[in-house]
């Protein structure tokens, strides 16, 4: 019995895209979306994923989930390497990891009423049950949930948009998964129903030892729910580690700009403006060499633009600078 | 600043745009008697979540939403030098009510005649002394024209620089203003060559290149990047120190507007719960302030705000819903601050705006103090 | 203020009934739609049981190309004194059942080649699209007067060609609805769940989010098969006399029209205008209702 529910080696991920239409396959351009990320995850935790838009971090979660498939890397659930199932063989394992979508849409057939969504998740891996087995389950799920009864007989469609997210939770719980990859579950809720659904899924973890995955551009939020977190640049992470550890004294530059710049932790303490770059998206045509976020990165600057920040031989490696703390930085921030 | 004092640009007075929704077979009351003012040279930040009305008020003040039935009654006074223009003036009488048993059954809306009129209103104002900046900067922009020539083109139309040379300068000082990198290269480049944020500052320089005496800007920083958005809103801030330029900035991040509004407007369920000059609205403090307001700044989902066992003070229940309005406080529901002595009017009757300090204005029970 | 007298009208029913929510033009054509519908299948019915008001073949000499409500004949006779309705009721089975072929083949290979175009894309992709062209630049007629000088004019042959040229166009909708449930992440997360790929295909994608779409394309197939059968009747390439047609009917009753007796082909042509009309406002109508709910 091991205590690590989900390891993650090494994992590439990558898109081809055929330059023209009809092209040759070899003429194809590679898009890194996500570049040799690891990490591990224990039972009963949570590991926040941050980054910004086009990081890699929703793709990473879905190669995860085998919606993807990887180009390279392994992947353990349980200490078993699921990475080369095959489709048949992996849908036993489905019940044990599921995925909260950030569309709201995702789980619901729209031309399904809510009662039927929900019976065909208990049902999908435990055909044997009885219908009435069944209702009770549902009647469960809503509970857990905190859904009244009649919303059983309505359409996706008449639900608000806080309800929907709910059934979209009672949906993978519905399968008694252990392990829950949240892919910005709060991001397209209201402000006043956000927080109702941070503590909805606090509740459930505490009550049923769920482990999460929680991916999210707000660092605050995943500073709130997150027991580590690991902030990703442009496929790759950039700094691992104890969430306190990152929230207090974040050691890679990238990620002390993403605190700087949160809006209202600046009007709280006047810290200096914001350090000024080039601000342009990753080219993945022409991959900068060496550290991918030396363009942007002040600290390059401020060091005369030393080589071994661009010299693809002298990449920075992800390197442990405390106990549980990792940085992939020539020159880290002093704690 | 000068929060709340000074003379007034634009004042909305009971505000109600009703939609008719096919689908429910009822009337979605959108906007629901708002009544703001903004005062020159101030920024005015409404706060609000979806369904609380406060894009479809400023759409509706600047005559933007032409669909039927649309905007019903109100006036939006707009103070054009010295002279108060009303810009919906003459609207309602276009709008005609079937109304049986005390129940308005239908709204009938003289389409023609109303988009003459809104023409006829606004078209001396629009773009021109009112611009308008939107959440999506690359569906708000011409998609085959560079921005360049469309900032030049708001420079022709609206200001006297009629040169095409001149204008074309003038564009390039804006996109200098704006802080975009490189505007000589970015002034050739179509809309969705652009980066979302480089989009939204193009976006502010066309809307500024007008001169416009008010600026609405739309949730300018939603869908935006972390690192993006706190660079446009120190745009926003420094531009607004510059140019002194009036602003209604419309957002659902508290923050956001706390750093940029000299008066805050909170809504709810198509209605303004609180106004008042941000240091007392937001104030995390003030005693006074409406309990909705209260609860949403502590349920931000932020560690500050969440108990030893990580929760966060939720509210309960769902957002209003704009269509089964209630007869009394629309908070009622989900409010936590209620007590006895309030109860029972809280059901029966709406609160009215009450000031509960110089200009801040509380619109709930509570905070009355007779009875 | 005016507006605080009056309470708003509420729904007292928040479920979304399509028939309480539709407009009334659109009930109305779908009412005369289902008429339609009804009256070819009695029809049919009775054209099947030889429950016929007079012999279709019964020539009676004594009244040709009579008027409606005349001697016995309800919509009069043709010009060999056969009863006009008879031949009418009889007319439905020249199309009727070559059509509800038509329509399987369209719907069963449109829905095949949509699903795996939407699912997969690629390839199959390509070839709806390029099928979908290639048929609508090319008109259908002509194609089926080249099967029927390939093979030989036999109704059923000619239906196959209008489902088979029908299916591409059922397919790139189908193929809309697949890509719409994508783009929502509907498929991704139900295969997340766990559910198979043909539960999710025959299931969610086909019957929950397709049958209205199949149902109306099939409505507007039957009204294209009609259409295609009484031209080629017509033109002489289908049912041939002395069985019925509406389109032999109207073709034999045209050469009396300049002699005044407009009446023996224009009941023939009044069928065919009712009918198609009634099945295309009928998928229009359902197409409004079920479709655009959203």
């Amino acid at each position: 019995m091991t205590d690590t529910i989900l390891e993650v080696k090494n994992l590439v991920k990558h898109f081809r895209q055929r330059k023209r239409l009809l092209a040759p396959r070899a003429d194809t351009e590679i898009i890194p979306a996500v570049d040799d990320i690891s990490f591990y995850l224990r039972a009963g935790e949570t590991l926040g994923l941050v980054g910004e838009s086009g990081c890699g971090k929703t793709t990473a979660g879905k190669t995860i989930l085998k919606l993807l498939p990887a180009t390279a890397g392994q992947i353990l659930f349980n200490g078993e390497d699921i990475t080369h199932l095959e489709r048949r063989q992996f849908r036993p394992y489905r019940r044990h990891m599921q995925m909260i979508f950030q569309d709201l849409d995702a789980a619901l057939n729209p031309k399904m009423r809510i009662r039927d969504v929900l019976q065909e998740a208990v049902k999908v891996h435990s055909p044997q049950l009885s219908s009435a087995a069944v209702k009770v389950r549902v009647g469960e799920l809503l509970d857990l949930v905190n859904l009244k009864q009649n919303k059983l007989v309505q359409f996706p469609a008449e639900l608000s948009g806080g309800e929907k997210r709910r059934v979209g939770i009672a949906r993978t719980l519905a399968v008694e998964p252990k392990l829950i990859i949240a892919d910005e579950p709060t991001s397209a809720l209201d402000v006043s129903i956000q927080a109702q659904v941070i503590n909805l899924m606090r509740a459930l973890q505490n009550r049923l030892g769920l482990s999460y995955l929680f991916i999210s551009h707000d660092l605050q939020l995943v500073e709130l729910i997150s027991h580590k977190v690991a902030v990703m640049y442009l496929g790759q992470i950039v700094e691992m580690g104890v969430t306190q550890q990152i929230a207090r004294a974040p050691r890679h530059p990238y990620t002390r700009i993403l605190w700087s710049s949160l809006v209202n932790k600046r009007t709280l303490e006047t810290t200096a403006p914001v350090v000024a770059g080039n601000w342009g998206v990753y080219d993945f045509e022409r991959p900068a060499a060496g550290c991918r976020f030396a363009s942007r990165c002040p600290i390059f600057v401020a060091k005369g633009k030393p080589s071994a920040c661009t010299d693809p031989a002298t990449a920075p490696q992800l390197k442990g600078v405390a106990e549980g703390h990792q940085v992939r930085c020539h020159f880290p921030l002093k704690a | 600043m000068s929060a709340s004092s000074g003379p007034l640009l634009l004042q909305i007075r009971d505000l109600r745009t009703y939609f008719y929704s096919q689908a429910k077979q009822a009337f979605v009351r959108a906007v629901d008697g708002v009544d703001l003012a903004v005062f020159k040279g101030s920024t005015l930040g409404i706060v609000g979540e979806s369904g609380s009305g406060k894009s479809i008020t400023m759409l509706s003040s600047i005559g933007l939403v032409t669909s039927a039935p649309g905007v019903i009654t109100g006036s939006v006074i707009f103070q054009d030098g010295d002279k108060p223009v009303n810009l919906l003036g003459g609207l309602p009488d276009y709008v005609y009510l079937e109304i049986t048993d005390g129940r308005i059954m239908a709204v009938h809306k003289q389409q023609p005649q109303w988009m003459t009129r809104v023409r006829q209103n606004l078209k001396p104002y629009r773009g021109n002394n009112i611009a308008m900046i939107f959440q999506n900067p690359k569906a708000a922009m011409h998609p085959y024209q560079t921005i360049g020539a469309q900032i030049m083109e708001a420079i022709q139309l609206h200001t006297d620089i009629k040169d095409k040379v001149a204008a074309r300068q003038m564009a390039l000082n804006w996109l200098d203003r704006v802080q975009m990198d490189s505007p000589r290269l970015r002034f050739d480049n179509h809309p969705h060559g652009l980066s979302g944020g480089m989009c939204q500052r193009a976006m502010i320089a066309m809307a500024l290149a007008a001169q416009p005496s008010l600026l609405i800007a739309d949730e300018p920083t939603t869908g935006l990047d972390a690192t993006i958005q706190s660079k446009i809103v120190d745009l926003l801030l420094e531009l607004r120190q510059d140019l002194g330029i009036t602003t209604i900035l419309i957002s659902h991040d508290i923050s956001v507007i706390k750093r940029l509004s000299d008066d805050v407007a909170v809504m709810y369920g198509g209605r303004v719960m609180e106004t008042g000059p941000a240091a007392l609205v937001l104030d995390e403090r003030n005693e006074q302030r409406h309990p909705y307001t209260h609860a949403l700044l502590a349920s931000t989902p932020r560690r500050a705000n969440a108990n030893a066992q990580g929760y966060l003070p939720a509210i309960k229940g769902e957002v209003c819903d704009n269509i089964n309005i209630p007869a009394g406080c629309r908070f009622l529901s989900r409010c936590h601050a209620i007590n006895d002595r309030v109860r029972d009017r809280c059901r029966r009757m709406e609160p009215e705006l009450t000031v509960v300090a110089p200009g801040h204005q509380v619109r709930c029970w509570l905070r009355q103090e007779d009875g | 203020m005016l507006f605080r007298q009056f309470q708003v009208e509420i729904s007292e029913s928040n479920q979304l009934s399509w028939w309480r929510t539709a407009g009334r033009k659109n009930k109305i054509y779908v009412i005369y739609g289902l008429a339609v519908v009804l009256a070819v299948l009695v029809s049919y019915g009775l054209g099947a049981l030889h429950w016929l008001p007079h012999d279709p073949d019964d020539m009676n000499f004594d009244s040709l190309m009579a008027g409606p409500f005349t001697g016995g004949y309800l919509l009069g006779t043709d010009f060999m004194g056969r009863d006009l309705l008879t031949r009418l009721i009889l007319g439905t089975q020249a199309y009727f059942l070559p059509g509800l072929m038509a329509i399987a083949i369209a719907l069963v290979l449109g829905a095949v080649l949509g699903v795996s175009a939407g699912y997969r894309g690629g390839r199959v992709d390509t070839v709806v699209v390029y099928c979908n062209n290639l048929i609508d630049s090319f008109p259908r007629l002509i194609l089926v007067l080249l099967v029927i000088a390939a093979f030989k004019p036999d109704i059923y042959y000619i239906m196959a060609v209008v489902g088979v040229t029908a299916a591409p166009l059922v397919a790139s909708l189908v193929k809309g609805k697949v890509l719409f449930l994508r783009q929502k992440n509907f498929i991704e997360s139900a295969i997340a769940l766990g559910i198979p790929a043909r539960v999710i295909i025959i299931k969610h994608i086909l019957w929950y989010n397709c049958r209205a779409l199949l149902l109306i394309q099939a409505t507007l197939g039957m009204a294209e098969a009609i259409l295609i059968e009484t031209s080629l009747s017509y033109l002489g390439f289908g049912v041939q006399e002395p069985i019925p047609s509406w389109g032999n009917m109207v073709q034999a009753g045209a050469n009396y029209l300049l002699q005044g007796n407009f009446w023996p082909s224009t009941a023939p042509a009044l069928a065919i205008l009712f009918t198609v009309l009634g099945f295309h406002l009928l998928g229009d109508g359902l197409n409004d209702i079920l479709e655009r709910q959203q």
